[in-house]
């Protein structure tokens, strides 16, 4: 048992010095503020929720170069220490990793908001050891 | 129209809220009925399943009244994977469920009500009623889709009103 607990770690502190090595980064997670019980106003798009950035790291593009489809927005793929995931997901009481990513507005990188597509998890013994983002740039900048 | 797609809205909402209490949804770390719009949440890629979703689609305006005329198009997609515990196999059967909720919500009578301004809501705490209805059709249902075991339909429901002087 202690075999397996030690490797659980080992296999998420491996993936963290990978991807510091890697040029290991910091992006931003945007999350909107819990929304007002019972308030019509924010169903109806009038009451408009205030957001928080939350550092998130280390964190490595797998690709320097974004996935480009004619006229579709550009894709990217980021992935995310699962240590520092499951820390956010304690401090912030959410239930998982996917809630947290489902309940997202999106990535804060370099001065540009990335909408989370899709979130993946690399396992170990049952154990995450990193996360996969699929992430797509704004529609506003297809070209 | 704004007025009138915030009170078709919330008036579905209610109904559908008293038919099956248990249909709800969790929007930001609250629980919410179970019936959202679409234009009015965050984008997200997420696609609620076991909840009514609203889109607002087409619109056309007549001119020719007094009051202009104004028939919405209100889009309703709904999905369920079915119970994972009976291992999907109830899918069917809770897709002809949220079918006869949105029968009976839509079909109940009256088939119309007052128009309110939600927007005065957010300065003095109420709605203001308005000086005219939001009255609608019967629902039209479309086929259901099946992908993989995700069973899926739209309904679509013709909402009219009046729209006001100074009305946005």
């Amino acid at each position: 048992m202690s075999d397996l607990v030690s490797a659980t770690g080992t296999a998420a502190r491996a993936a963290d010095v990978l991807l510091r090595a890697m040029g290991g980064r910091t992006v931003m997670l945007r999350m909107p503020a819990p929304a007002v019980p019972a308030d019509a106003t924010e169903q109806l798009g009038i009451a408009t929720p205030t957001f928080h950035d939350i550092p998130l790291g280390p964190v490595v593009y797998r690709k320097a170069r974004a996935t480009v489809d004619n006229g579709k927005a550009a894709k990217w793929e980021l992935l995310v220490s699962a240590s520092a995931v499951e820390s956010l997901v304690g401090s912030l009481t959410y239930a998982s990793a996917s809630v947290l990513f489902a309940e997202a507005h999106g990535v804060l990188s370099d001065d540009e908001l990335l909408e989370i597509e899709s979130a993946t998890q690399e396992q170990v013994f049952g154990q995450p050891y990193v996360y996969r983002l699929g992430l797509r740039a704004p529609l506003a900048q297809v070209v | 129209m704004q007025n009138a797609k915030d009170t078709f809205y919330l008036t579905l909402q209610s109904r559908l809220a008293v038919l099956n209490p248990a249909r709800t949804i969790v929007v930001r770390g609250v629980v919410r009925p179970g019936t959202l719009v679409e234009e009015n949440e965050l984008p997200s890629a997420w696609v609620p399943i076991d909840a009514f979703c609203l889109q607002w689609t087409e619109l056309q305006v007549n001119s020719a009244e007094p009051l202009p005329l104004v028939v919405m198009e209100c889009s309703i997609q709904y999905a369920t994977d079915g119970t994972s515990g009976n291992g999907g196999m109830d899918r069917g059967r809770l897709l002809a469920a949220m079918d006869a909720e949105l029968t009976a919500a839509i079909g109940a009578e009256p088939h119309a009500v007052a128009k309110m301004n939600y927007s005065a809501a957010k300065a003095s705490g109420a709605p203001m009623a308005m000086g005219t209805n939001v009255f609608w059709a019967d629902p039209v249902f479309g086929a259901t889709t099946a992908v993989d075991k995700r069973l899926a339909r739209t309904t679509t429901v013709q909402v009219f009103a009046y729209q006001e002087a100074g009305e946005l």
